[in-house]
């Protein structure tokens, strides 16, 4: 029977492990949020991603990723969105798909990390909405991963650990198969393992082995190909995998792709079919269609693409995720270095080797860019960070290969210091992993209230207590404007006035037709007025300051 | 039947008696104030007339308003309700200058507006009367009285101005001491209010349902009741909500619409009045005051009864007999209407004046709008806050509630609060929709006031495109 080839929403953790170890052939699931990410600094819309929802749904992914990572800020401070009703309405535009998040552990979705009883209750909360939890460390280090992983359990989600992949020295399968070992023992065996290749690394033949290593040692362990395109040979990588036995592979939309994210989920489709492998339930007619939309839509989004395009088989040896490399390029622009890119990727590979050659993955990532510019820009290790200070005091997590040379010790933590501490003993009374404290909840919330001056939702506490700047200040936009992710994304990112006549025309959650019309725009001594047609009735709104 | 007709009134009143006589072919001649121009009832009417620089001083000028009707030719003057509805004076001066009063003549106006006279008119009828004292004296004597009265009778016990009227000047003691300082206090109050200080003493009685008959009176010696409506919904004993039939037992029904229609009989009654009584727990009636014009909630009668009583007003104010006989009122279904007015319910219903920027208002079969704003209207802060009547119909109760909350849910008013929000609680309340309702409704349901204020969400993401359009980019993405 044609359901029988799809997992679905209804099914539990042990139903789905069960069906994909009983169904020969290979599950794909749609990347979008790292699509989003990688190429458009995670700036795709609630509207468009809505737009291709029924067709996404319709295609059979394994799920669909719309969660996690960067994605969560983002949404806040730039798409004014609150997660979890973009999660709200994700779910209800694809009932048959199941809805995956990626998640940093106990750094949850930002950068430090939380306590225990934030992490539980973010993982309670999204899990209404989470099916599949991929779940990282920037460190690897797997007790980093056991407070969230537990919380999945618990709400009966699918957990699916990853460990991040990279080269070079001490990256041998030996690590790697270790890896998997403490995975299963520290967070169970009803897991899926992903392998997260964010940085685009190794050859085929070098995935082909790492796979091959994992399935002989576990045999029965189920695994998915994390992967990005960043150097245009995702595909060969992905297949290579699979012909090792991986079970789930991400992939992209065609259509909206093509640049460091995942590999088109139709030239996958095309190579696994002619492989002989089957795709279970999968149908490529709204593959296509999916894509067409896109295809338009794409065009909305041009400004987040960067300056910065093509593919990039450099990543080898700076190891920048596709996402990081945009941002990183941005911020040599902003710093006048551009002309200095070379001296300035030298320095990333250097210093990444000096680090003690740790995955490039948020947060490590942008600890290693932002450390490699700074050492550009004012000598090395001369203006180190406090997220440096924190890596080399191993509040992430110990150095699993080699620890970075002593004089990078001294440098980075006697930096700053008025109290004239020697490295070593900064090291021995301060380093290794912080206990943090448990948030008193009760407190929060009325600290939280006090500022909204209303009642606030669990949902509310949980993006406050991580963020709680940006979160207070989305509350109070929403509480103004409404919900504004109805707003088509050409009028949210929209350039310059809108002249006479522009209609700007919308559907609401209801599928009813919305009109906005620009009647007038009148430049006055304290600032600008607008005339609109709302609703075809005319409406007149005074900006203070503004316009040119 | 005259020609033209002044209406000595603004709003929603006024634009209900326009339509009336347009429809009888009478021209129409609106009245208004400086700080009123821009009402609606002007442009409804075929002329309008200044009548001062306002507010609230010129609507109560008898001369510049009989004036007004002599410049312009009416023939007739039509008061509606409020301002000089209830004053002898003014049915008398107009009657002086020539003019047809559309109404009750001055005897029966002043005779009615006093409680005391009301009262004893309604006794020498045999009318049941709740028990009470005739106006107290001054000084030791009232006291006396007062505390004889309360012996016999009991607490509660309500002191009300002889001048008042729609619920204006009455207080209820619950002790001796809050009934001697009430009469202090009522007098002073009366005197600045009415400008008549006397007020007389009733029983209270505890929650009782008010029951009011709709009476159409000619000058041929036609009357003829319109059946009951309930008005209990009040709060601070102003009407909130009306309804037609009062869904009271047969035989009570028809006992208290004679008794009504005895009372416009025993004072000779013209025009079309209204005989309102109490009604206690075990369904004894009392006489409580007969208003001696059209009334606010007139409307639920006609949509039972398919009868229109301004028409029939013109008619009688004409010489006609009534249209209609006493056979020909028949009742169907039920009918609600509300008073939709610009308040803000959560702020103690405080007036909310302020510019309307968007008015959608309801339709459809059986919603009757009787409104008198628009989009753009600036609610001038010198009148009353009301905006419209809603009224529903329906063939059965049930029928009647489920239109009104459809018709609520379909009126957006944007700009000032209403009461809007506060009416959607109550026709989603229970007790409301059991019809189990006293005078005491709004005071035991203090939760109808636990809403969220209502702001059209489009109107919000048309401000953000404001702001984008203002700024040349979003500030916030």
């Amino acid at each position: 029977m044609a359901e029988r080839q799809r997992v679905s929403p209804q099914m539990r953790t042990a139903e789905i492990l069960d069906f994909l170890r009983k169904t020969p052939g290979v599950f794909l699931t749609n990347n979008e949020r790292d699509l989003s990410q990688s190429d458009y600094m995670c700036r795709i819309m609630p509207q468009t991603t809505l737009k291709v929802a029924p067709y996404r749904d319709a295609t059979g992914y394994f799920a669909f990723e719309i969660f996690g990572g960067a994605t969560m800020h983002m949404d806040l401070i730039k798409k004014q969105v609150n997660p979890f009703e973009k999660l709200r309405l994700v779910r209800k535009a694809m009932p048959n798909t199941l809805i995956q998040g990626l998640c940093r552990g106990k750094h949850l979705f930002g950068y430090r990390p939380y306590p225990d009883n934030v992490v539980e209750m973010t993982v309670r909360l999204f899990s209404k909405y989470v099916d599949v939890w991929r779940m990282y460390d920037c460190m690897n280090y797997i007790p980093n991963l056991v407070v969230a992983a537990n919380a999945v359990k618990e709400a009966g989600r699918l957990l699916m650990p990853c460990i991040c992949f990279s080269t070079g020295e001490g990256h041998t399968d030996d690590f790697y198969l270790g890896k998997v070992e403490e995975v299963l023992s520290l967070l169970g065996e009803n897991i899926v393992l992903c392998i997260k290749n964010h940085s685009a690394l190794g050859s085929p033949a070098r995935i082909a082995e790492l796979v091959g290593a994992i399935r002989k040692r576990f045999p029965s362990l189920l695994i998915s190909y994390h992967g990005h395109n960043t150097d245009g040979n995702d595909l060969a990588r992905l297949m290579a995998a699979v012909q090792e036995g991986v079970k789930i592979v991400e992939v992209a939309d065609h259509g909206f792709g093509g640049s460091y994210s995942q590999t088109p989920a139709l030239s996958a489709i095309q190579n696994l079919r002619d492989y002989g492998f089957k795709t279970p339930g999968l149908s490529i007619a709204p593959v296509l269609d999916a894509s067409d939309i896109l295809r338009r839509e794409r065009r909305l989004y041009d400004e987040f693409t960067g300056s910065f395009h093509g593919f990039d088989p450099t990543v080898k040896r700076h190891k920048l995720p596709g996402g990081a490399l945009r941002m990183a390029m941005e911020q040599a622009e902003k710093a006048g270095l551009l002309e200095r890119a070379h001296e300035l990727f030298n320095e990333v590979i250097q210093v990444g080797r000096e680090l003690g050659n740790i995955w490039v993955v948020t947060p490590g990532s942008q600890l290693l860019w932002a450390t490699a510019m700074s050492n550009v820009l004012n000598g090395r290790y001369e203006k180190p960070s406090d997220d440096l200070k924190r890596l080399l005091l191993g509040r992430y997590g110990p150095f699993p290969f080699y620890d970075p040379p002593e004089w990078i010790f001294k440098k980075v933590l006697e930096s700053g210091r008025a109290d004239g501490k020697g490295w070593d003993e900064i090291l021995a009374d301060e380093g290794g992993l912080q206990d943090l404290a448990d948030e008193d909840f009760k407190a929060r919330r009325l600290q939280l209230e006090s500022k909204l001056k209303r009642l606030s939702t669990n949902e509310e506490l949980c993006i406050y207590l991580q963020f709680p700047r940006d979160a207070l200040e989305f509350m109070k936009f929403e509480e103004r404007f409404g919900k504004t992710w109805l707003l088509p994304p050409e009028v949210w990112f929209h350039k310059g006035g809108f002249p006479d006549g522009t209609r700007i025309s919308f559907a609401d959650e209801a599928g009813k037709t919305h009109n906005i019309d620009l009647i007038s725009t009148r430049k006055t001594a304290d600032g600008v007025q607008t005339s609109l047609l709302v609703d075809y009735h005319f409406q007149t709104y005074k900006t203070q300051k503004g316009g040119d | 039947m005259f020609k033209k007709l002044l209406v000595a009134n603004r709003g929603e009143i006024a634009i209900r008696i326009m339509r009336s006589a347009q429809e009888l072919g009478i021209k129409t001649v609106a009245v208004y104030e400086e700080t009123d121009k821009t009402s609606m009832h002007i442009m409804r009417a075929d002329e309008a007339v200044c009548i001062g620089s306002g507010p609230r001083r010129d609507y109560l000028n008898i001369e510049r308003i009989i004036q007004a009707a002599q410049r312009t030719g009416a023939e007739a003057i039509h008061p509606g309700y409020g301002f000089l509805a209830e004053n002898p004076a003014f049915p008398k001066q107009c009657t002086e200058a020539g003019l047809v009063f559309v109404g009750p003549p001055p005897q029966v106006i002043i005779d009615m507006g006093s409680k005391v006279i009301a009262r004893r008119v309604m006794s020498e009828a045999g009318i049941p009367s709740i028990p009470g004292t005739s106006v107290l004296p001054a000084g030791d004597e009232g006291k006396r009285l007062a505390a004889e009265f309360a012996e016999k009778h009991r607490f509660p016990i309500m002191v009300k101005a002889v001048a008042g009227g729609g619920g204006r000047g009455i207080r209820v003691a619950q002790n001796r001491s809050e009934l001697e300082r009430f009469i202090e206090v009522g007098r002073s109050e009366a005197k600045m209010a009415f400008g008549n200080g006397d007020v007389y003493l009733e029983k209270g009685l505890t929650n009782p349902r008010h029951i009011e008959v709709q009476i159409l009176a000619d000058r041929h010696g036609n009357v003829i009741h319109m059946g009951t409506r309930n008005c209990s919904i009040q709060r601070r004993h102003q009407k909130m909500i009306e309804i037609a039939p009062a869904f009271l037992p047969d035989y009570l029904t028809e006992k208290i619409c004679r008794t009504a229609v005895q009372a416009a009989r025993a004072c000779n009654y013209l025009s079309a009045g209204t005989v309102e009584f109490l009604l206690d727990q075990e369904d004894n009636y009392y006489f409580l005051e007969v208003n001696t014009r059209i009334q606010v909630e007139h409307t639920v009668t006609e949509v039972i009864t398919g009868i229109d009583i301004v028409r029939e007003q013109l008619l009688v104010a004409a010489g006609s007999p009534l249209s209609v006989t006493q056979e020909d009122v028949s009742f169907r279904g039920a009918a609600i209407e509300l008073r939709i007015t610009a308040e803000d319910p959560k702020n103690n219903f405080m007036p909310n004046p302020g510019l309307i920027e968007i008015y959608q208002s309801p339709g459809g079969h059986g919603t009757r709008m009787d409104g008198a704003v628009y989009q753009g209207y600036e609610i001038p802060r010198y009148y009353d806050s009301m905006l419209c009547k809603l009224t529903v119909y329906g063939f059965t109760w049930k029928e009647a509630v489920d239109r009104l909350r459809r018709s609520l849910d379909s009126f957006l008013i944007a700009g000032v609060k209403t009461t809007i929000p506060y009416y959607k609680q109550i026709v989603t309340d229970a007790d409301f929709i059991n019809q189990d309702f006293d005078t005491s409704y709004i005071e035991t349901h203090p939760r109808l006031l636990d809403y969220q204020e209502e702001v059209p969400p489009i109107g919000k993401l048309a401000s953000l495109v404001a702001e984008i359009n203002a700024y040349g980019y979003n500030p916030y993405s």
